[in-house]
């Protein structure tokens, strides 16, 4: 699906999580914050994983070589 | 900048502001003032008699009451335990006692159950007594029969003698002599019975042979039942003896011997049926006895059940009087002996509610006088008080374990809430074992409620505690092990087809040249082609390597970004000009560009070898790269970053030591003349509270060592901190390798054969060695190694960690420590 289009992807979940989070669990600005904190911190993490496994295997210098059996 | 000044503060960043508050409290109301704060729990009181001992305390004699009355309220709960019953839970509510008459109940109570212990003491040693003296009876009888009623029949009497004193054939003749000549004789041959320890009859035997010379008879029995041994509260085997001998000297030496041994000596009437009377006796005071003793323990157990009934409370009040009184003997008497002083720390948005409730003191103590409590200016730092919920509290507690947080200084804790479990689930990517420890964290936070009120274990209390850490770590983990694509080390196609095929349709060199890749990449995760190929592990070693690195650069970047905001809260330009810039460009020069071409080195397929283009932009950064040539202009950007990382060594080394030896000078140039006008210049300086104390002292060498340190610190580390990510390449590993070896050889194995039997088996090793090996042991070890990477990689970029916690004196952070 390449690869801008699944970052965009995962920015959109950011950005609704963030606006759910702001919606349902609203408890003063200090707690917001951190909530949108975490938030962010969680997406930029997972986004991060899933970019470097997805640019691993973009040009991979070596191709599976099936053991015996298979 | 400003935007960020604007944003609203976020309460966990930093600590809740702190003031030093004094109290001035009239004495009527002292008591009252100190029990409603400690309700509260709002205030750490400061000891101002932090040099006097114990005894010279003002309350100390209220102290002591309170200890008596805890020590009571122990030996109470020890009978209870020792009685088998159990404490009943604390009744909603009952009506509040007064102190004294709780100590005026203690002792009525104490005077009972001892009184009540020592009279079953001495029945159960009666009635221990009179046991021994029935087993005496009845054995001793077996060996007196022969020598009692028989005048005649002499043959008879030396068969049946010999017969019972095999092992002391030679003797027993010659002593049969003697008493069938002197048989009615009272000061001939008599005969002491008694009854000893099994293990002790032996050497007691030989003693006495030794000591009469050999003049003696010893006949030995094992008793019918077992004893119980009030020394040793246990059941020990006795022997009931009888020691035939004659003369005066002999009788004292054996009463000794056996007074040594601990043998209980009983008479027993040579007359048959004299003691065929006193065995009626004996057997009929025996059962008076005991129903006597059960009688006294279900007295007993009635009153321990009373007291039981009011223990827990009695236990809570006396417990918080003694807080009370130990505050109190915290607090100065001032001059006119009439108001007790106090000082201590609160947080900024506690100072209304603390007024509020010392209103109610005065109010509630009828004083004339209302309590004067104002703030004041401390001399040292204040201490670190965050609030936090169920669920931010265990994230707080891991960061606390390493160090307090200096006063307001970022919280790390913010980040770990996230980046914790993340680096965990890094290490730990399977989603089958993630959902499993999603079921069991589920199940902890289920059953909150009822197991917040039970006493845990300490394993369990340590899991239960950290039941939110265990849910994030689980989420990640299921995600992660998407992303790896193993579940319990099986690949799946969930997101779609494999990106690889064979080359042809016979896949005759699958096995050789491999498959090709004829698509896009796999769109989540890593291609499942991969599990089980001979390429598996160099093609996953190298993605986990570099995500490793990657990863370990970013939160290292993170660290220093945050190290940034400190000194911009602490407005210390000197720290962001001369230690975070320098920090970020050494940091990002060598470690930063190492990534840079990593991800230049994955989007354009290169082959260049990056071990080779880092070790010899060191060694040799003016030579031709050749065919480790990434991009263009690659040579020349090396050599830039080489300078740049050069020159913020000693950026970060020299200027700040010599700038605050500059500041000092100025600000305490014209001593003489008082300190004028030090508000702006203070304010350059890292730590404002704390200049004042360091007025005189300016230890130039001290402050360039320190910064010797932190440098050489900071350099060194960029290094092995990046080597140290590698742990998540190698935990990760290891658990995908076991996961595999467990899955291939257990299960695959046991199933490969028909026979149901070995199946089972098989499943049920393959579900402890996960449950065990997998879910435990290397949930411990990712826990252990994702901390270590938080506590030392993570915090060494900005945290001090060298505050103390805020400790308010609150009845509901009382330690348990009965138990």
């Amino acid at each position: 699906m390449g690869f801008v289009v699944t970052s965009l992807i995962f920015a959109v979940v950011g950005v609704i999580a963030s606006f759910g989070a702001g919606i349902c669990c609203n408890r003063g600005p200090s707690t917001n914050l951190l909530h949108l904190t975490l938030i962010i911190t969680a997406t930029v993490c997972c986004w991060t994983m899933w970019a470097i496994v997805y640019l691993a295997q973009l040009n991979p210098l070596i191709v599976p070589v099936l053991s015996e059996g298979e | 900048m400003e935007y960020i000044d604007n944003m609203p503060s976020m309460d966990l960043m930093r600590s809740e502001k702190m003031t030093f508050v004094q109290l001035i409290i009239p004495a009527e109301s002292a008591h009252r003032a100190v029990t409603y704060l400690g309700q509260l729990g709002l205030l750490q009181f400061r000891d101002l008699n932090a040099e006097k001992s114990p005894f010279q305390r003002t309350f100390v004699n209220q102290v002591k009451r309170c200890v008596e009355m805890s020590r009571k309220l122990r030996y109470f709960k020890d009978q209870m335990h020792k009685a088998g019953l159990l404490l009943p839970p604390l009744p909603a509510s009952q009506p509040d006692i007064e102190l004294e008459e709780i100590e005026i109940q203690l002792a009525e109570h104490e005077h009972e159950l001892i009184e009540m212990n020592a009279n079953s003491e001495k029945l159960r040693q009666s009635y221990n007594e009179l046991l021994e003296f029935k087993m005496v009876l009845q054995k001793a009888s077996g060996f007196l029969v022969s020598s009692s009623s028989h005048t005649t029949d002499r043959e008879v009497e030396l068969d049946e003698n010999v017969y019972s004193n095999d092992n002391h054939a030679d003797t027993a003749s010659l002593l049969e002599q003697e008493m069938r000549s002197e048989l009615s004789n009272q000061s001939g041959v008599r005969f002491i019975s008694g009854i000893i320890c099994t293990s002790k009859v032996l050497q007691f035997e030989r003693i006495l042979f030794r000591a009469t010379r050999g003049n003696m008879l010893f006949n030995q029995a094992v008793a019918d039942e077992e004893i119980l041994d009030p020394s040793s509260n246990e059941m020990v085997e006795k022997i009931v003896f009888v020691v035939f001998f004659s003369g005066e000297q002999a009788r004292t030496k054996i009463l000794k011997i056996c007074e040594a041994f601990g043998a209980n000596c009983y008479p027993v009437p040579e007359d048959t049926t004299k003691r065929r009377q006193i065995t009626q006796e004996v057997l009929s005071r025996l059962s008076e006895l005991e129903t006597t003793l059960d009688a006294g323990l279900l007295h007993r157990d009635k009153a321990l059940t009373s007291i039981g009934y009011h223990l827990t409370k009695w236990i809570n009040m006396v417990k918080t009087q003694k807080a009370v009184y130990d505050t109190l003997n915290m607090l100065n008497f001032d001059v006119t002996k009439k108001c007790l002083v106090g000082e201590g720390w609160c947080p900024i948005f506690a100072k209304t509610k603390i007024q509020e409730a010392l209103q109610r003191a005065t109010f509630d103590s009828s004083s004339q006088v209302g309590i004067i409590f104002h703030v004041m200016d401390a001399v040292e730092s204040p201490p670190t008080y965050f609030r936090t919920n169920g669920f931010t509290n265990a994230f707080q507690e891991i960061v606390d374990a390493y160090g307090v947080a200096k006063y307001q200084e970022a919280n790390p804790a913010v980040y770990t809430i996230v980046t914790f479990p993340f680096l965990f689930a890094v290490m730990f990517g399977d989603w089958g074992h993630g959902i499993c420890l999603l079921l069991g964290a589920l199940v902890l936070i289920a059953r909150e409620s009822k197991l917040s009120s039970q006493k845990l274990g300490s394993f369990m209390e340590m899991l239960f505690g950290g039941r939110y850490v265990l849910l994030l770590m689980s989420i990640f983990s299921i995600y992660c092990g998407l992303i790896y694509n193993e579940f319990f080390s099986v690949p799946f196609h969930i997101f779609g087809d494999s990106a690889y095929k064979c080359q042809d349709a016979t896949c005759s060199n699958a096995q050789t040249v491999g498959l090709i890749k004829y698509k896009d990449p796999y769109p989540f995760g890593v291609d499942p082609s991969w599990r089980g190929s001979r390429s598996e592990l160099p093609f996953l070693n190298s993605l986990k390597m570099k995500m490793s690195i990657l990863l370990g650069v970013a939160q290292m970047n993170l660290g220093i970004i945050i190290s940034y905001f400190n000194a911009h809260f602490f407005s210390s330009s000197l720290d962001i000009k001369y230690q975070f810039v320098p920090q970020v460009i050494f940091l990002n020069s060598l470690f930063g560009y190492l990534s840079i071409l990593i991800v230049v080195k994955w989007c354009t397929g290169s082959q260049a070898d990056l071990y080779h283009v880092m070790i010899y932009m060191f060694l040799s950064p003016f030579e031709a790269l050749g065919e480790n040539r990434l991009f263009w202009g690659q040579s020349v950007l090396q050599v830039v970053l080489l300078l740049l990382a050069l020159i913020a060594v000693p950026w970060m080394l020299f200027p700040k030591p010599f700038i605050l030896k500059r500041l000092h000078m100025e600000r305490f140039q014209g001593r003489t003349y008082g300190i004028l006008g030090t508000s702006e210049m203070m304010s350059i300086d890292d730590e404002p509270d704390s200049a004042r104390e360091r007025a005189e002292e300016f230890n130039f060498s001290e402050v360039f060592v320190h910064q010797m340190i932190h440098s050489i610190e900071f350099v060194l580390g960029a290094v092995s901190n990046t080597a140290s990510y590698l742990r998540l390449w190698a935990l990760s590993l290891a658990h995908s390798e076991l996961s595999t070896v467990f899955y291939e050889k257990v299960l695959l194995l046991a199933w490969g054969y028909d026979n149901i039997i070995i199946r089972l088996v098989g499943l049920a090793v393959f579900a402890f060695a996960t449950a065990f090996i997998l879910l435990m042991m290397e949930t411990l070890s990712a826990f252990l190694h994702a901390l270590r990477l938080h506590w030392v990689e993570f915090q060494n970029k900005f945290y001090h960690g060298d505050g103390y916690k805020f400790n308010p004196f609150s009845f509901a952070l009382l330690a348990d420590d009965d138990d």
